[in-house]
């Protein structure tokens, strides 16, 4: 019987050569997006899943306040105390919540090492990497001991034992007491975890806020009840303490000073669905983007159910062509049954080569997803042939059954009398599944000129500063004491270049924001802005306006003693009519008690991060006023003439004088803020490639239905021509009912676009209005593409011969 | 083998009620060689439809073996159809994607018989009916005639119990028609039970049993004596 069925099917693939390719094809399509998104959420759904402990584990965040600032740090007596007094703490550790970078000696070979945490107590509880060789437990106990991954032991000793050797980091020596396994993917990849993170300072500051805390509770622990407890000895061990000091009751310490409120981001879904802070990821290998994500899904599944609706249609439309012969196989004795199990068949190959399609598809584009995504997707994994099952199993349900039984109802007699191919039956089906297309379409088209017109004006927005022809190269100097004094030097050495034209410094980055934030309170409201640390003549040179008063500059002593300036923002924030000498009391202290610092001009807002975001209060204070030192880049504005040479010059000075272990460095300041919407830009490329592939598909469907449609009406259309109707009008009247299904598709699909692409702006404080214009932009190209179609079939038809079709039949 | 009584059936449109059969009886014996005559539209092919199983009656009794066929869904029909009964149609209904040997194959794959039986029977028709170098083919390569004898086999390979064939000479021309028709007598003479529609006196002739319908009643019917024509035979 199968053998039977097959010739049937070989038969019908090798006659409809094109639709039956286009078919595949379209379904391969379809399959491959889900593949696509199928790998993607895999990838992040598998974050930390290795982890054993991962429901125990909890990473410790900070929220201040209403300010909905958030921290993935804590202070080290907070983290301690919590271990001490909560029961069920089992342990925690305390790390440097980013990697860095630093240079790794052993004997007389170096490198750079990259991905290094520094961290205390228990890392190996919360982060249980198997461990190969050397100590299980109490790893970092030792101010000087180290942890390194397999890889990276390779690396260093080749075939060498590693443990009990010592490697410096930063000129320093450590021990390796250990070797683990780096398990992937994780939150934390590190290659190499130092011990020592914390001193005797470390211990007693409340509010130093520098290293990430995480926790390992006792199995089973609520953690409603543990956050409970932490919550508690925040209370008790500093707003009871701050407010006793300050002579007021804790209440009212709070409502002027704020809160900081404990979250607990359990690791198991941390990635994911971890708690978002503003000031980016909280974790070293970043967050999960679970909007792409979303949208990847989504819309994937968006265009698998827009080619099964093709392939139904299309089936649908062509069993006209197998009326006779399931007639025929009815009065020879098959029931329903095997009429239906037969074309499920035949969608099972088809179904079948649009998946190995698919995969091929998949395979061959599958770097330059991993490029788009930045991961290393691969296809394997049982789970993954599991799901690749799955998906085989439901497109030949959505696509298989409906077109079988519309086919084994076909009735026998009216089938084998022959006047069957005028039959109505199924029509309204395939018309409302050609709207239901339609609708995609125009979500679609609509979606990406939303998507790229909030891009763009991303790109020509105004940010507030000029990053033309500025650079930023990183200062890496060990000796954080003499930094600025060393910069300040490396500053008239490097303006003596011929090419560089001003050169200046700031804490903070374009587009990642700053380093360091102090909450300040004036006339009971409390704010918490950034602290930018400068140096003279920096907002000058990023031609970043003043609005009121002055800028700081060496001519007045007093600016590098108790003089700063304020952003627009941080004046509004506190209600400041005449911000100019108002003073205000900082969140810093010195010998001499809290500091206390005059306004002596408002600077205009810029962007320092993102458009997501709104732009934060900032302060701007001169280097020279506290010596943090904190600066991490050197901004230099260059020349455009000689560029090459200019930037041989900054390496080899750089090299030869900051820090000769370092590769010199640079960006782009313009090229680094672009960072901040990357991902946009991403979801606009994203859109615009599926736009053509749903549009290819719906064309495709569009005009395969339209000539099965016209090709019924073959007869109408002579008898209308020898009645004397003229070309026109038949084109006339065969696309109309197209064009009203178009407008009616596109009514459909405005609705979900108008507010999911609303939903998808709300992220951003800086934001295009939806207008009217690309929803005129999508009708028209909708309206135009379909009357092409159309009326290019019409017109084939229309030149008919009518004797043919007169005599037929 | 066929006892029909007081059978009725009545098309309804929107508007109009068409009485296509108002009380036929009938009874067919087994080996009977049975031809039902009339003008277009006396209902002579619904009768050779319901018959078939493949439309129902309204109203009366049909009992197929003894067994009442009037009270069967369509899914007791279709069981009932497949092991009793062959067709033969004007317009052979062969498929046009399958070769002869598979288009005679059909009836034996939905009835699960073996492979091996499969091919030993078509093989064995095929040789009776003079098709065997046609096998491979397609019916589109056959003439009018062949085409007919395939579905002939088609309608004999299952062994029915009774073969209605609805102007099996329809679309052939006279040589081609005259080689079914003697197949037809040639399988009545070997027992087995047929049923014929026709509209030409010539291919009733060769039939036991001639009945004449009009307006959905039988008004006649007669036993027909075999005259040879020597006019035909002489061309």
């Amino acid at each position: 019987m199968i053998f039977n069925w097959f010739k049937i099917f070989i038969y019908h693939l090798k006659q409809n050569k094109l639709f039956s390719f286009l078919n595949v094809l379209g379904l391969s399509i379809g399959i491959a997006g889900v593949i696509f998104a199928i790998l993607y959420w895999n990838n992040e759904n598998s974050y930390d899943q290795w982890n054993p402990e991962k429901e125990n584990v909890y990473q410790i965040l900070n929220k201040f306040g209403d300010n909905a600032e958030i921290w993935n740090s804590s202070p080290v007596p907070f983290g301690l105390t919590c271990k001490a007094t909560i029961p069920e703490i089992e342990s925690i550790t305390f790390y440097t919540g980013w990697y860095s970078e630093d240079v790794i000696k052993h004997k007389n070979q170096k490198w750079i090492g990259k991905k290094i945490i520094v961290a205390d107590f228990d890392f190996f509880d919360s982060f249980p990497f198997p461990i190969l060789k050397g100590a299980k437990k109490d790893i970092l106990k030792e101010k000087n001991s180290v942890a390194i991954s397999d890889e990276t032991a390779k690396l260093i000793f080749k075939n060498e034992d590693p443990i009990g050797k010592i490697i410096t980091k930063d000129n320093k020596p450590y021990v390796v007491k250990s070797v683990y396994k780096n398990m992937r993917p994780s939150s934390v990849e590190p290659e190499y975890v130092f011990g020592g993170l914390i001193s005797e300072e470390d211990i007693k500051q409340w509010g130093n806020f520098s290293y990430t805390l995480m926790i390992k509770t006792k199995k089973g622990v609520n953690k409603e009840t543990v956050l409970k407890k932490m919550q508690h000895v925040n209370f008790v061990n500093r707003i009871v303490k701050e407010a006793k000091k300050e002579g007021v009751t804790p209440e009212q310490f709070i409502k002027e000073n704020g809160n900081i409120i404990v979250i607990m981001d359990q690791i198991a879904t941390a990635r994911l669905h971890g708690t978002k802070s503003p000031n980016g990821a909280n974790f070293p290998e970043g967050r999960g983007d679970l909007q792409l994500l979303y949208i990847m899904v989504g819309l994937s599944v968006l265009i698998l159910i827009l080619s099964l609706v093709n392939y139904i249609n299309l089936a649908t439309a062509s069993a006209i062509k197998r009326a006779k012969e399931v007639g025929v196989r009815k009065i020879v004795g098959a029931s329903k049954k095997q009429i239906i199990a037969q074309f499920i068949f035949e969608t099972a190959i088809i179904v079948v080569l649009a998946i190995l399609f698919a995969l091929a598809i998949v395979e061959l584009s599958l770097p330059y997803y991993n490029n788009f995504l930045k991961k290393s997707l691969t296809m394997n994994g049982g789970e993954f042939y599991l799901q690749l099952i799955f998906i085989f199993g439901l497109v030949i349900i959505f696509a298989g059954i409906f077109p079988a039984i519309y086919i084994s109802n076909f009735e026998t007699l009216k089938v084998l009398k022959g006047n069957f191919s005028r039959s109505k039956s199924g029509i309204w089906i395939r018309n409302s599944m050609l709207i239901f297309q339609f609708g995609i379409a125009a979500f679609f088209i609509i979606g990406a000129l939303i998507v790229n017109s909030q891009v763009s004006y991303m790109m020509n927005k105004d940010l507030g500063f000029s990053g033309d022809q500025v650079i930023r190269v990183p200062f890496r100097y060990s000796d954080q004491s003499k930094k600025g004094k060393k910069y300040l030097t490396a500053k008239q050495e490097i303006l003596k270049f011929s090419g560089v034209q001003n050169v200046s410094t700031f804490a903070g980055s374009f587009g990642n924001g700053s380093t360091s934030s102090s909450g300040l309170t004036y006339n009971g409201v409390f704010v918490q802005p950034r602290n930018i640390e400068m140096d003279y003549g920096f907002l000058d040179m990023m031609k970043i306006k003043i609005v009121k008063g002055r800028d700081l500059s060496p001519k007045y002593a007093s600016d590098t003693i108790d003089n700063w300036l304020v952003n627009e923002t941080l004046a509004k924030k506190i209600g400041l009519k005449n911000p100019i000498n108002t003073v205000l009391t900082s969140g810093w202290g010195n010998e001499k008690g809290i500091m206390k610092f005059k306004i002596v001009g408002v600077v205009k807002d810029f962007h320092i991060t993102g458009l997501q975001n709104e732009v934060p209060p900032m302060i701007f204070i001169s280097m020279k006023t506290l010596k943090w030192n904190n600066f991490e880049n050197v901004y230099i504005k260059v020349s455009p003439n000689n560029l090459t040479e200019t930037l041989a010059k900054l390496k080899t000075y750089w090299e030869k004088n900051i820090n000769p272990d370092y590769p010199f460095d640079y960006e782009f300041v313009n090229k680094g803020f672009a960072k901040t919407y990357e991902e946009q830009v991403k979801q606009k490329d994203l859109f615009f490639i599926l736009n053509l592939v749903v549009i290819i598909i719906a064309v495709f469907g569009l005009f395969a239905l339209a000539s099965f449609s016209m090709e019924r009406r073959l007869k109408e259309i002579a008898i209308r021509k020898t009645l004397g109707a003229e070309t026109d009008i038949l084109l006339k009247e065969l696309s109309k009912q197209y064009v009203g299904f178009c407008l009616i598709g596109f009514v459909i699909g405005i609705i979900p676009a108008y507010i999911l692409l609303q939903k998808w702006l709300e992220d951003f404080a800086f934001r295009i209005n939806v207008s009217v214009i690309p929803f005129g932009i999508a009708l028209v190209s909708l309206l135009v593409l379909t009357l092409i179609i159309v009326l290019a079939k019409a017109y084939q038809v229309t030149k008919i011969d009518i004797l043919k079709y007169l005599k037929y039949e | 083998m066929i006892t029909i009584q007081n059978l009725t059936k009545v098309f309804r449109t929107e508007e109009v009620e068409t009485s296509a059969l108002s009380g036929i009886s009938l009874e067919i014996k087994k080996g009977d060689f049975l031809t039902i005559m009339g003008p277009s539209g006396c209902g002579k092919s619904t009768l050779l439809n319901i018959i078939g199983l493949l439309d129902s009656a309204d109203g009366g009794s049909y009992k197929l073996l003894d067994q009442e066929m009037i009270v069967l869904k369509e899914k007791g029909r279709a069981i009932v159809r497949k092991e009793n009964i062959g067709f033969i149609f004007q317009n052979f209904n062969l498929i046009d994607e399958l070769s002869v040997y598979d288009n005679i194959e059909l009836p034996l794959l939905y009835n699960n018989v073996k492979a091996s039986d499969r091919k030993q029977k078509i093989e064995a028709l095929a040789e009776k009916l003079n098709i065997s170098h046609r096998l491979k083919h397609y019916p589109q390569q056959l003439s009018g005639g062949q085409q007919q004898r395939v579905a002939v086999a088609r309608a004999l390979v299952n062994d029915p119990k009774i073969i209605l064939a609805d102007e099996p000479t329809g679309n052939l021309d006279s040589k081609n028609g005259n080689e079914v028709m003697e197949l037809l007598t040639d399988l009545h003479a070997k027992g087995a039970t047929i049923l014929m529609v026709t509209h030409s006196d010539y291919d009733a002739s060769f039939s036991q049993r001639t009945i004449h319908m009009k307006d959905g009643v039988i008004f006649s019917e007669r036993l027909n004596q075999r005259n040879v024509d020597v006019f035909m035979d002489a061309k």
